[in-house]
């Protein structure tokens, strides 16, 4: 009866450890999520302050080179697929599309020393350059959030816990070798 | 040929740990006020007028100015460097109203980066037209002092035209109305015996990833500084919390 009672207790004490270190695994692996996908956000925000940057950066640069019609082509075919991608993996692939296609525009410039003068362009390419490290540090932060998240799910006995709860390893967002490149304003 | 793309996956992973490591663990010097002259290329008069300006920028606008000139960034760029060291040192006040004026004389560079809560006032293509009117003629001689004063000057005239202007640049969160009305009052009721002892205030700690809605009532301060954007517990005594920044502002070669 005694006897009884305390292996009852026992148990109990047990299953509600176990039940609370489930449940403080659970939260843990709720909580990391969370911050990779508000990060993500983050970086989302910066992609579409580019995307917004784009048609008056085009604008200007039409005021000198109207006959690139084939790069301003471009440029507005990778931003519209940009903001009509919808899941990550999409938003990474047609960003780095919109790297290449931006590349090309800025280094017509080149090409036009009126355009490099010209004071509205300077300020546009700043704010480009600035949209740019604001990706690339959003960028930074992503990816160590989704590292924390990778590591964690992998790690016993959360691995356990992530394989019931259906959860994945998210890709880190990488940067495409011409983003890596900040247009700079040199002098 | 599984067995290889485990490798090369595993590889990938620890190239990554390596660099972030890198790039958390880079040693910063500690901050020494307003005007950080590690490079040691500053004159005199330049870096009194550039004190006083971030004094008052300071008491008058809680704005948090912070000049450094340093011999080099390396190995990280001047870009990445600024950022780091804006987050490392926590420019600005908790609502990240600071701005970071670097000059790396190896890389001839000058970066000037705004926290969040000053994007909305100081755009990147006002950071840059100051910088070219105003700082580039005088770093072309060499006049360091000058330059940077100049520009300080500058920013500061733009900034004093505005007052205490908070633009949320993170998660949409409706909270940050009632922590700015919270912020104001305590600001207001602790105005009166502000007084500025010499030296920055140290440590780290305090603000965390996710947004403010903790208001610490803050202790007479130390200088503009204070409070990292990482890590968790409490916040040091005399500090300010964490100014924070994106990545934002320009910089130029010259």
């Amino acid at each position: 009866m005694k006897k009884g009672t305390i292996v009852l207790i026992v148990i109990l004490v047990v299953v509600i450890a176990l039940g609370s270190g489930v449940v403080g695994r659970y939260n843990q692996l709720v909580a990391l999520e969370e911050t990779v996908d508000g990060r993500w956000a983050q970086v989302e925000n910066q992609l579409q302050r580019r995307a917004d940057l784009i048609p008056n950066l085009v604008n200007t640069v039409k005021g000198y080179a109207s006959h690139e019609e084939q790069v301003f082509a471009d440029v507005a075919d990778a931003r519209s697929r940009l903001l009509g991608a919808t899941t990550p993996e999409a938003q990474m692939e047609a960003n780095r599309g919109l790297d290449s296609a931006l590349g090309r525009l800025l280094a017509i410039s080149e090409a036009y020393p009126q355009l490099k003068a010209d004071t509205s362009f300077i300020r546009l390419q700043d704010e480009l350059a600035g949209t740019e490290n604001r990706i690339a540090t959003e960028r930074m932060r992503f990816n160590e959030s989704v590292q924390t998240w990778n590591t964690t799910i992998r790690q016993f006995p959360t691995n356990l816990l992530a394989g019931i709860m259906g959860r994945q390893p998210k890709p880190f967002f990488e940067a495409s070798s011409s983003a890596q490149e900040v247009p700079q304003v040199g002098f | 040929m599984r067995m290889h793309k485990k490798i090369i996956r595993t590889s990938i992973v620890l190239v990554l740990v390596v660099v972030m490591s890198n790039v958390v663990m880079a040693a910063f010097p500690d901050k020494q006020g307003f005007v950080n002259d590690f490079a040691n290329v500053l004159d005199q008069k330049s870096k009194a007028e550039m004190q006083l300006l971030g004094e008052k920028l300071w008491s008058e606008q809680g704005i948090g100015l912070a000049v450094v000139t340093i011999s080099t960034t390396a190995p990280m760029d001047p870009k990445e460097y600024t950022t780091a060291l804006f987050n490392e040192w926590g420019v600005g006040g908790p609502d990240d109203s600071g701005l970071l004026m670097l000059l790396a004389v190896a890389e001839g560079a000058i970066e000037v980066e705004p926290g969040y809560g000053l994007e909305g006032v100081l755009p990147d293509g006002l950071v840059g037209a100051v910088i070219d009117q105003e700082g580039i003629p005088h770093f072309k001689k060499k006049d360091y002092g000058a330059g940077l004063s100049a520009m300080a000057l500058a920013y500061a005239n733009i900034l004093a035209g505005e007052e205490f202007e908070i633009v949320e640049e993170r998660e949409g969160s409706s909270g940050w109305f009632v922590s700015f009305v919270i912020f104001v009052l305590i600001l207001m009721l602790m105005r009166r015996g502000r007084r500025y002892p010499p030296g920055g205030s140290g440590g780290f700690g305090g603000g965390g990833g996710s947004g403010r809605t903790v208001i610490v009532p803050r202790m007479p301060r130390g200088g503009g500084f204070g409070g990292g954007s990482f890590g968790g517990g409490s916040r040091p005594s005399g500090g300010f919390g964490g100014g924070r920044s994106g990545g934002g502002g320009a910089g130029r070669r010259f």
